[in-house]
């Protein structure tokens, strides 16, 4: 890299200004004139429901009601508010089973906020108030909050076409016997010498992203649909709301706000489709949604809770044999994204360790608890909980230590990752562990936890993960990408990429500036939602490596078209030309030159001289243009450690330090990849410790607030050391590979194992809280785990 | 609902104006007098997004003070801070700290910030941690925060300390 690069600089968000004033435009502080106001009104007595009345009339009269919406006022067509069904072929598509079964307003509520009908007004408070003048009287119908529950003969069925309640499990012929892996499990597992096996609880985790989901939509007297959403895909959103209501896409326009945290909640629709009803049926008006944090808790898909069962066999000197497992999630009361954790989980699990022979099953089943779907991570911290656990157990019998067992049996280059035949191109796994253990103080803790006395114990813990660059092959990864540059030698990136806050528009800025050779100040970005070229959106960890590379491949055809036009004019052949300080030069004759605003200033101001009828230079503006697939999905590793203090009178853990060692490939951005791990241990501290929602036995939710839901909080997080490891990744962009999801994982694992070094207990439910400490304590009693 | 007459002091400008009883501070700021800088994250006094500056060193959560009490006080919210485009040191601080991802809480936890620096100049680590425990971040595990909160206790205007010379990355 050339020693004035701006890839790999800290540079400055190119937002933060904006953030630190407050000027920052999210959905909810968009003002239009004429606006109205909608609410929707949702079933809050019961999670499993049939409507048998409903009467509006009440609401219909209340003064600055404008319109009130029930089912039969708005589209009979169904959806489904995950997008992973336009990800994926239509064969796949089929076999995958995916089914449209949420309705705009329903008249059977499948889980606690389920939407009943809409109210459009003059004001918020009309609205509010006319939604109290609803009256709905409901038939109750039995309420199943775990897969056991309603799988069980004669359960209500919450869809025909998925009979007991199965929502989903991984597809025949694709996945054999409905099992992802390969090789014979069972006659492996005979062959083992030590075997390890539990059953895990995982949690429902929430994103809690701190903007509550607000929209804007309006349907204008042109027949076109415009609705500004703060959503991570605004090309998806804009199929699905052309889809839902029979608009051709030309007439549904998303115009992308700025974003206040996705973690995946943002993954697809959330109450899209009810703005726009209510825009559709007031045309020509604005309609502001504004969710309350109380229904934002209900609607926004979380993290998917369950079982997950797992076996490891060894062998006497730690090979490891056969993995067999086995994750039934609860589902929630809609099929979107049934498929996508059940299968990731798997592929995680697969991908990590070398286990000649492994099963894995992944089922979803719905259940009156509230929606799951996408939540940052998507499967892997459910493995990383149960996975990373039972490595530990069978290094605490095998008499390994826990870091040189992960050192030699990791998977790596040459490997297959997470999906068969797609083998990793590159992996920083052993260096990670080795910087992160002496960053943590590995040996030397861990001999002085080995005899403690008293009270307070402490212990340290490692864990591991594999993630994913994008989701190819998997699921489709498009990125179109167009860069336009003005008369004035600047430009202007166009694509409809979201930033959910990572800060992945600087980096992508920081790619197109380096690409072009351009200061990094004359470099624009324009993402302004579905009018900019395809792009799948903000999920699976892919903006900086995908969209990067799109970036990059655009920035390229530019600059090659700029090349192009620069060597007829110098005589110089376009490979022996090079760019500095926007001016291009023979390399082997600096002083060989033309400025670059030469000839975008000429391509677009190309005169005919009227006195002699000469031009100078090439006519036509230069843009750069990328339809842009990826070759690969090219996996971080990242390998975490923490030091925990266990209070073994009341079950409190304190977690004292974390060490997040993440294996970039090359960081674009260093600060943004630090903020990224930063963050990711917070949520990750969250799941294994702090962090699940709680329902009543009638489904309806226990701890939908920030004081009853406990996340980490700043005098909570500990000590933190983030580590990145570059080694360049011969596939990514500038070598970089994906940071957005990872963060999270393996903190999950290495705080579990920590509580282990401490107690010599393993907790298999998660969050381990302060009463599971006690209980596990007062059953098993406190002991040494030897290494 | 019956209005109240009330002035506030608004980033140091008067407002006079008419609010119903029952409305909020922080939906008087946002859709009265479109000043959306103030976030709405929870309303419920729970989350922080909506703290603004009372009379130049109490922080409180608009979405919790009804806007009738607040006749003849100062308000500041984020926006106050900056002049024309120059950025304040605490605004500075989260910058030149990376301090900020989605940027939701930012408002509030720049606002908390000039609270705490207000009654406490030169904060220690915990100090700074304890008053940060009202507002949620759920972007950065608060470690930036609170590294931004340090620098601007160390660039504040007639700080002790002088702050080293161009100690942190700059963009090219």
């Amino acid at each position: 890299m050339k020693p004035e690069s701006i890839v790999g600089t800290s540079a400055q968000r190119v937002d933060v200004k904006d953030k630190v004033t407050g000027q920052a435009q999210y959905a909810a502080d968009i003002q239009l004139p004429g606006m109205l106001y909608g609410k929707v009104v949702r079933c809050w007595e019961h999670a499993h429901a049939r409507v048998v009345r409903l009467d509006l009339s009440a609401a219909a009269k209340s003064p600055g009601v404008v319109k009130v919406l029930g089912p039969a006022d708005v589209t009979a067509n169904k959806y489904n508010s995950s997008v992973l069904d336009l990800m994926v072929s239509e064969p796949m598509h089929d076999l995958l089973g995916d089914i449209d079964d949420q309705a705009i307003f329903t008249t059977h509520v499948k889980y606690q906020g389920d939407a009943i009908c809409g109210i459009i007004a003059k004001s918020e408070e009309a609205a509010e108030r006319a939604a109290a003048k609803v009256i709905v009287e409901y038939e109750p119908l039995p309420v199943y909050l775990t897969a056991e529950a309603s799988r069980q003969p004669g359960a209500v069925q919450f869809v025909p076409e998925k009979p007991g309640n199965r929502a989903f499990q991984l597809p025949e012929p694709m996945f054999p016997d409905h099992a992802l892996g390969g090789g014979d499990v069972d006659a492996a597992m005979r062959e083992a010498d030590v075997v390890v096996e539990d059953v895990f609880y995982v949690p429902k985790q929430k994103q809690c992203q701190m903007e509550p989901h607000a929209y804007v939509a309006k349907f204008d007297n042109a027949g076109r649909l415009t609705c500004w959403t703060s959503s991570q895909m605004p090309k998806l959103v804009q199929a699905k709301l052309a889809k839902l209501f029979d608009l051709p896409m030309a007439r549904v326009k998303i115009n992308a706000t700025v974003i206040g945290g996705g973690f995946g909640a943002r993954l697809g629709l959330i109450s899209e489709p009810q703005a726009c009803a209510m825009a559709l049926a007031v045309p020509g008006h604005p309609v502001k949604l504004q969710t309350l944090r109380e229904e934002d808790w209900a609607i926004s898909p979380s993290r998917h809770p369950g079982r997950y069962w797992m076996k490891l066999g060894f062998k006497k000197d730690g090979t490891p044999v056969a993995c067999d497992a086995r994750f039934e999630n609860y589902k929630g009361g809609y099929y979107l994204d049934a498929s996508g954790t059940a299968f990731t989980a798997g592929a995680w699990l697969s991908g990590m360790y070398k286990f000649p022979a492994l099963r894995y099953r992944g089922e979803s089943y719905f259940t009156n608890q509230g929606l799951t779907g996408a939540f940052r991570g998507y499967g892997n911290p459910q493995t990383n909980f149960a996975l990373e656990q039972l490595i530990e157990r069978a290094c605490a019998q095998l008499g390994i230590d826990p870091v040189e067992w992960r050192k030699k049996w990791h998977k790596g280059v040459g490997d297959d990752g997470w999906c068969a035949g797609v083998t990793y191109p590159s992996c920083a796994l052993d260096e990670c562990l080795d910087r992160g253990a002496a960053a943590i103080d590995w040996a030397e803790k861990r001999r002085r936890y080995a005899n403690q006395t008293g009270t307070l114990r402490r212990g340290v813990g490692v864990a591991v993960m594999n993630h994913t660059s994008g989701a190819m092959p998997m699921l489709l990864e498009h990125t179109a990408c167009t860069v336009k540059l003005n008369e004035d030698a600047t430009a202007e990136v166009i694509f409809a990429c979201s930033d959910m806050g990572q800060g992945s528009h600087t980096a992508l800025k920081q790619i197109a500036a380096e690409t072009l050779g351009f200061p990094f100040d004359d470099v624009q970005l324009a993402s302004p939602g579905s009018d900019a070229g395809f792009d799948i959106g903000a999920h699976a960890s892919r903006t900086l490596y995908v969209g990067g590379a799109a970036v990059k491949a655009a920035c390229e055809d530019a600059k090659r078209q700029l090349f192009a036009r620069a060597a007829d004019r110098l005589q110089v052949p376009a490979d022996q030309l090079d760019i500095r300080d926007k001016k291009i030069f023979a390399k082997a004759d600096p002083q060989r030159s033309i400025d670059v605003e030469a000839i975008t200033r000429g391509g677009v101001y190309h005169f005919v001289d009227p006195m002699t009828g000469e031009t100078t230079g090439a006519p036509g503006q230069i843009q750069g243009y990328v339809s842009f697939f990826p070759p690969h999905n090219s996996p971080p590793f990242g390998a975490s450690f923490a030091e925990v203090e266990v209070d073994t009178e009341t079950g409190e853990v304190r977690v004292l330090d974390v060490v997040n060692t993440h294996d970039i490939g090359r960081a674009i951005n260093p600060a943004a990849v630090e903020g990224q791990l930063e963050g990711g241990i917070q949520q990750g501290l969250g799941f294994v410790l702090t962090e699940e929602t709680y329902y009543d036995d009638r489904g309806r939710m226990l701890n939908n607030s920030f004081t009853d839901y406990k996340m980490f909080g700043p005098s909570d997080m500990p000590k933190i050391t983030t580590i990145l490891v570059e080694d360049a990744d011969p596939v990514g962009p500038f070598g970089a590979k994906s940071v957005g999801e990872s963060g999270l994982v393996s903190p999950i694992g290495a705080v579990a194992n920590a509580i282990y070094h401490a107690l010599g207990i393993q907790f298999t439910e998660a969050p381990i809280t302060p009463e599971k400490v006690l209980k596990g304590i007062r059953e098993k009693g406190v002991a040494q785990v030897a290494h | 609902m019956k209005d109240a007459q009330i002035t506030l002091q608004i980033n140091g400008e008067e407002y006079r104006l008419n609010v119903a009883v029952n409305r909020t501070l922080l939906e008087v700021l946002r859709d009265q007098l479109g000043m959306t800088e103030t976030k709405y994250g929870c309303g419920t006094g729970e989350c922080g997004a909506c703290t603004v500056l009372v009379d130049g060193d109490k922080a409180i959560n608009s979405c919790l003070t009804l806007a009738a009490t607040m006749d003849g006080k100062r308000i500041t919210t984020a926006a106050g801070f900056a002049n024309f485009g120059e950025l304040n040191y605490i605004q500075q601080a989260f910058t030149d700290e990376a301090a900020i991802q989605c940027g939701y809480c930012t408002p509030g936890m720049i606002v908390k910030t000039a609270s705490l620096l207000a009654k406490n100049p030169d904060p220690t680590e915990q100090e700074i941690r304890h008053a940060l425990e009202g507002n949620i971040c759920r972007c950065t595990g608060y470690e930036k925060i609170v590294k931004a909160v340090k620098k601007a206790a160390r660039t504040a205007p007639g700080a002790a300390v002088a702050e080293p010379a161009a100690s942190v990355e700059v963009a090219q």
